[in-house]
Formats: structure tokens, sequence, C-alpha cells
């Protein structure tokens, strides 16, 4: 489950200002993976927008979840929660908070990212392991992996052209991680409750051994100013999978 | 066949228990076209346990029918997980007004 979200995550990233991510919207996913070549249902994930406030700042809090199917819990349960806190407009994050339960493991992982831009503090822990500090050095424009998924969806991809990749660096694990998303056209596919949605199909690229084959992993944009994801294919060294979104509401 | 027959139905059963969705109709449905050849072809003095087969077979398949049909796929309530994620958001709003402070 860990490298699905990592696909899902880099499933999404580029630079620009197309459109707003507003708080409150709620895209409801379903996961499935292939077993024995057929594709079968194992989980849901919910990506959440909502307002965040301090005395002093407005942040926008992004979430992931991820929740196994009830008829999958009792053999391999998975409550998997990834949070970002995000500046509304730029979405530059201030603060990523991963927390992972899949079938008895556990992880949790958190990043502030400090002022100077350059540089975060992470920590970990995992399992019955001592909690693990570190600061990381990162460059001006890394970012986690939850505010990249919703950073993409702020590109004007009708600027893009056909089979242009853009480079950029996420940081998962702390660890940076150099990310490609090329266009490589455009499709129709089906989007839950939106009905059909002609979509921006993407290739995702990244340097590590958590994504498998040339443009084996892919997300479908839609092309409307929303930027909706509405299927998410991965390939990953132990097989394929793929989300499709089954309901979008606050958009 | 008729052991092949039994390696695809225990096969079967494996999958309908399982919550592998349609997967388990392969060898349950192989399962049955067996243990119909099986009838067919077995002397009419030996057609008895085919025929227990076909019958075992034909069970394990609206099983695997009646799963897939009714067996929904829904995600818990789960009390634990939502009480985790509010303590996180509280946790967050700590963390960012101590970030703020820097």
């Amino acid at each position: 489950m860990k490298k699905l979200f990592f696909t899902l995550c880099l499933s999404v990233i580029y630079l620009g200002g197309f459109s707003q991510i507003k708080p409150n919207e709620t895209l409801v996913f379903a996961a499935s993976y292939e077993v024995s070549g057929m594709m079968t249902n194992i989980a849901q994930v919910t990506m959440r927008t909502e307002p965040m406030n301090t005395a002093k700042k407005s942040y926008l809090h992004l979430s992931l979840e991820v929740a196994t199917f009830a008829k999958w819990d009792s053999f391999f349960k998975i409550r998997d929660l990834y949070e970002s806190y995000v500046d509304p407009t730029s979405l530059k994050p201030s603060l990523y908070k991963r927390n992972v339960f899949e079938g008895g493991y556990f992880k949790t992982e958190k990043y502030t990212f400090l002022p100077d831009g350059k540089s975060l503090t992470s920590v970990s822990k995992r399992m019955k392991k001592p909690e693990v500090t570190k600061n990381v050095k990162i460059g001006s424009t890394t970012r986690d992996v939850v505010s990249m998924v919703y950073k993409l969806r702020t590109v004007d991809f009708s600027k893009v052209k056909v089979g242009q990749a853009v480079p950029f660096v996420i940081v998962f694990d702390a660890k940076e991680y150099p990310v490609s998303v090329k266009l490589l056209g455009k499709e129709t596919v089906s989007a839950g409750n939106l009905g059909k949605k002609e979509c921006y199909k993407l290739s995702i690229g990244a340097k590590t051994n958590k994504l498998k084959g040339a443009d084996k992993n892919i997300i479908w944009l839609s092309t409307d100013s929303k930027h909706i994801p509405c299927m998410i294919k991965f390939s990953i060294p132990v097989g394929v999978g793929q989300l499709t979104l089954s309901r979008a509401t606050g958009i | 066949m008729i052991i092949t027959t039994i390696v695809f139905m225990i096969l079967g059963i494996i999958l309908t228990i399982l919550p592998m969705g349609t997967i388990a109709f392969l060898p349950v449905g192989i399962a049955v076209i067996l243990s119909i050849l099986a009838v067919i072809k077995s002397k009419e003095s030996q057609k008895k346990f085919p025929k227990i087969l076909l019958f075992i077979s034909i069970v394990i398949l609206l099983a695997a029918i009646g799963k897939d049909v009714l067996v929904k796929d829904k995600v818990t309530v789960d009390q634990q997980f939502i009480k985790e994620k509010e303590d996180s958001k509280q946790e967050a709003q700590k963390d960012l007004e101590e970030l703020e402070g820097l």
C-alpha cells in the first residue's frame, strides 16, 4: 500500500497556477489490484481538503486516507492517513504527517518544513523502534507527496506539449526523489458520479525502485479547470493496480 | 479427471472464502465443467461420486455468485481511526503554532 500511495502521489506534479484548490472537496476512489489477471477491489482512497486556522495563519488541510474494504479487514487491515498543511494559495507545505497501519505494521512520520525553505525536520517512528529525528536539506521547490498531488491540479496543461516531460522533486521517507511527468495526450475515461470526462493522460516517472516500467504509471486528470484525478494506473515491482474515481463532492 | 475436479473445487472454496472478488469463478467454473464431463464419461455404475462432485461444485458456484452480488465494497466505520484523525489534527495545530513562532 505504501508503494500504491507513492505511485498515487507521484501521479501528480508540476508547476504553475491554473486553478485554485477549494476547501471541503472530497474525492473517493476504489483501489483495485490485479490478481491472476483480474482486478480485485481492495480499498477505498479518500482525498479531502479542509480549512485550518491557527491564531496567526490560515492553512489548507489536505488529507489522503486509505482504508481496506470491510471484507479485507480480517485478512489485511489497512488504515493509512497522509496529511499536508499548506498555504491555501501557493500550496507550499508547512507540515506533513504520515500515519501508516498495514496489517500489524505501523509507522508514523512527520516533516516540519522550516521557514528557511531549505530544510525540514523529519521525525519518524516504526513499530517498537525508537523515534528517529533527522534534519534533511531540501531544494526550494521540494514538496511532500500530498501537496504535490494538489499542486499538479493547478497546472495549465493546455500549455504543455504532448511528449513534454517536466522534472520535479518530492520528499518521501526523508529522501528527495526526482520525478518527471510526461503528457501523453488526451483520453475520455469514466469518472464516477461525474460521468465520462475528457482527461489529460500523464505518465509518471521516478528514479526509484518503487515504480516499474516506462509509461506504466499513468494518471488521468480531467481537462476542465478542476483537473480532477479520474483514474490512476500503477505498476510496482509486486504487481499492477488502479484507482478509479467513484465519487466527487464539493468540487 | 476426478482428482483434478477436486483440486479445482478446493481452490474454488478457498477463493470463495477469501475476499478475492470474481477470481473464484475461474476454478469453480472449471470444477463444474470437469465434474459434468466426469458424470458423462463415467460408467453407469460409477456415476454416483461424479454427481456428488457436480452438486458440490454447483453449490460453491452459487456461493461465489451470491457473495459477489451481496457483499458490497464498503469501509467499516472505524471509531479508533476517526479518533486518530481528530488527534492528529489537534497535534498539527500545535505544531503549526510552534512553527509560526520560529
